[in-house]
């Protein structure tokens, strides 16, 4: 594979060279809620349940400065930041934003690949010329949002999704970088791997085992060598080492499965208590499903118990399960499996999948025997 | 006029009337039964101009003669009178009402003048036939669920009756069909019905024959034209107007390749789909099978109740072949499976086409039902 090295930018014709952005909002819930309470702006905030087991969703850039982080149990924030102020979320109006952003990209491509509430991935390779550059095009999405919402994006611009996602992170907050084709395989060069998107915690600790910390390291290695240890993934890795990526910006990348958990404040044992989250916790999901016009024919509940084992059961039904009622009776089956539980109990969730599409109010269809 | 008759053959023939009678009374005179005394036999007559019944029973008669009075009072009024009762009927003048009297009760009805009473005309009916009453009952009892009532394909509401020649004999076919399901019989072709046109017997005209067709072991006389038909059975006589219309091509739509087959008992299917169906709100009330090797599960939802399913097992189900998921309307599939004595036998191809359905007891009946994608 060596002759594959190259420059290590992908040979391509300016004419099909892609324009992607990735686009990022700043620190998004955190500054949501310090948008909408002046009170909060400058001071340490973080979105989330300062009570019991709650854990930081999203900290504000001062917050970030004591070290609090997305993911971090509450009390540890606390210690880390006692001026910490915790805010509860507002799930609604994080959505209401992310549609107006949305709404903000459509103006500009149709090709957008959403990540989360708030990022994205766009390809504009049809609509920079209309701007000048990509660059450009990226800096009025900038503009735009902040003039409509208030808030801050960061933006990463590329000739591919990898690199874009790594540009966006360059300047926060506030920013814009960009990776030109010459200079992509340099930039990943000095990269630490576990920087790379797409390498996990797990994947960079094999890495790290197999000598490869950079990725100068990784491109070393060929795609047989890489396959050894890594499977399917070694073309990802081997291209990604020489800045390379082909994978489309997906739009409309359909869904494989949908759910929703919650976790206990107090360790739960008792059936009622049980019963009574994960009928909440169906009434989430039965909503997220007619949101989304997705139906799906297999329920899998997952019990965490106190001790952090995880176990997990499913049920599928003969045809895509659009009714809640129908969701919410095999949701209480399958919890009714696990009695008499042995343990108490500390988190629920469940998933839906096997999904199809589903258009709301769609009565069944008879097919006839003569075309009219 | 002045007659008294029994309350039995009278109700009797009243029960056929007033089926026939035009009940919508756009036109009042339809709307009444012509009686007419000839001094030894009363004879009922109703139509709706597309149907004509003429009904003989015995009755005594004092003074000979004709009246109108509405079929749905005077059959209203028999049914309620006591069983066994004599009813004696008088009118003085062709302009005052009816008279009827049994027992203490007595009533007068309105009439309206016997010569506005408009005659339906046979023609020529140029082909005849007998054919015996079980025999027509079967060929009725068994197609006529699927007719059609969709008024934009007129040409679907009726039974389809028409000769066919297979293996060398004559076989009288009925077909009904609505464009979901289809049903098709043969019986032996009786004598002198190898000429017949093929014909479509609208709905209403079914409806008011089959309950002509009562008892066993007499025979019906048939005689059509490519517009008419007449039935004779004993003492009543039916003319009907024939739907004007082209039955499809019905044999493209029978499957001939379908192989995979299951067998289930006839009750355990009919009462499985009953039960899984109650809980469905749909107005076609899906049913989905779920067959797997001499297994068949039967399941349904509801927006409120959640899933009903049921399962049959080698007990009363055999399959052995690919697995198979379709859907049907309830209500289609007990109308075929009303139709079956012991055994059900299905025929699939896959979960989106033409189903043949067969009761494995009678194999001159087959069915063709379409799934439903639910």
């Amino acid at each position: 594979m060596a002759g594959h090295g190259g420059n290590g930018t992908d040979r391509q014709d300016e004419a099909t060279i892609r324009r992607i952005l990735h686009v990022d909002m700043d620190a998004f819930y955190a500054s949501i809620e310090q948008r909408d309470n002046p009170a909060l702006k400058g001071r340490p905030v973080a979105v989330g349940r300062g009570a019991g087991r709650g854990v930081v969703a999203a900290a504000s850039y001062e917050a970030r400065a004591f070290g609090v982080r997305s993911a971090l149990p509450s009390h540890m924030a606390l210690e880390r930041c006692p001026e910490l102020v915790f805010v509860p979320p507002r799930f609604e109006v994080y959505r209401a934003v992310s549609a107006q952003i949305h709404a903000i990209f459509r103006r500009h491509t149709p090709v957008i690949q959403p990540l989360a509430l708030d990022e994205a991935y766009l390809d504009v390779t049809e609509q920079w010329q209309d701007y000048g550059s990509a660059t450009a095009l990226a800096e009025s999405i900038r503009g735009e949002i902040r003039q409509q919402t208030g808030l801050t994006a960061s933006a990463g611009v590329s000739y591919n999704r990898f690199l874009a996602k790594l540009a966006s992170g360059q300047r926060k907050p506030d920013g814009l970088f960009v990776i030109p084709p010459s200079q992509g395989a340099a930039f990943v060069a000095d990269l630490p791997v576990e920087k790379f998107h797409g390498v996990g915690p797990a994947t960079t600790r094999r890495m790290h085992g197999l000598g490869i910390h950079t990725g100068a390291d990784l491109r070393t290695w060929t795609v047989p060598e890489l396959k050894k240890y890594f499977g399917s993934s070694a073309r990802f890795y081997h291209d990604i080492a020489r800045g390379m990526d082909h994978r489309p910006v997906e739009a409309n990348r359909p869904r494989k499965s949908l759910g929703t958990e919650t976790t206990f404040a107090h360790d739960v044992a008792e059936w009622d208590r049980l019963a009574t989250t994960l009928n909440e916790i169906v009434s989430r999901l039965a909503a997220g499903c007619v949101q989304r016009r997705i139906a799906g024919k297999t329920v899998t509940l997952k019990l965490r118990y106190a001790g952090f084992q995880t176990v997990t059961r499913a049920r599928s039904a003969p045809f895509p399960i659009v009714e809640e009622a129908v969701l919410r009776q095999m949701a209480l089956e399958l919890l009714g499996s696990f009695f008499p539980l042995d343990r108490s109990v500390r988190l629920l969730g469940l998933t839906i999948s096997s999904l199809v599409p589903y258009a709301e109010k769609t009565p069944p269809v008879q097919l006839r025997l003569f075309e009219p | 006029m002045k007659f008294t008759v029994d309350r039995a053959p009278l109700l009797r023939a009243l029960s056929h009337i007033q089926g026939v009678a035009e009940k919508r009374n756009t036109i009042p005179i339809l709307a009444n039964v012509l009686m007419n005394h000839d001094g030894e036999i009363l004879r009922l007559t109703a139509t709706d101009m597309e149907i004509a019944i003429v009904e003989e029973i015995p009755s005594e008669a004092t003074r000979a003669g004709s009246v109108t009075v509405p079929a749905a009072v005077l059959f209203e009024i028999v049914r309620k009178l006591t069983d066994g009762a004599l009813i004696e009927f008088e009118q003085e003048s062709q302009e005052e009402p009816l008279h009827l009297r049994a027992g203490r009760y007595e009533t007068n009805l309105n009439v309206l003048p016997v010569d506005n009473f408009p005659a339906m005309l046979a023609g020529d009916l140029p082909h005849h036939f007998s054919i015996e009453t079980n025999g027509l009952r079967d060929l009725i009892d068994r197609t006529r669920f699927a007719m059609s009532n969709e008024e934009t394909r007129y040409y679907l509401n009726g039974i389809y009756l028409h000769i066919v020649l297979e293996d060398k004999k004559n076989y009288l076919r009925a077909v009904a069909t609505d464009g979901h399901r289809l049903a098709k019989i043969d019986t032996p072709a009786p004598f002198g019905v190898e000429t017949m046109p093929g014909i479509i017997i609208p709905r209403k005209t079914v409806t008011e024959l089959r309950k002509l067709l009562e008892g066993d072991g007499s025979s019906v006389e048939v005689s059509l034209s490519e517009t008419r038909i007449q039935f004779r059975i004993g003492s009543i006589l039916l003319t009907s107007k024939l739907v004007d219309g082209t039955f499809p091509e019905y044999s493209r739509v029978i499957p001939q390749n379908n192989s995979r087959i299951l067998r289930v008992a006839k009750q355990d299917l009919a009462a499985a789909v009953g039960r899984v169906a109650a809980i469905s709100q749909e107005r076609s009330r899906p049913v989905k099978l779920t067959i797997t090797r001499n297994h068949l599960t039967l399941s349904a939802v509801s927006p409120d109740q959640g899933i009903a399913q049921e399962e049959l097992d080698e007990n009363s189900v055999t399959y052995d072949s690919d697995d198979v998921e379709i859907g049907f309307q309830a209500r289609y599939l007990t109308d075929i499976t009303d139709q079956i004595d012991v055994e059900v036998e299905f025929a699939f191809a896959n979960s989106s086409s033409p189903t043949l359905i067969r009761d494995t007891g009678q194999p001159s009946a087959l069915y063709v039902l379409m799934p439903i994608r639910v």
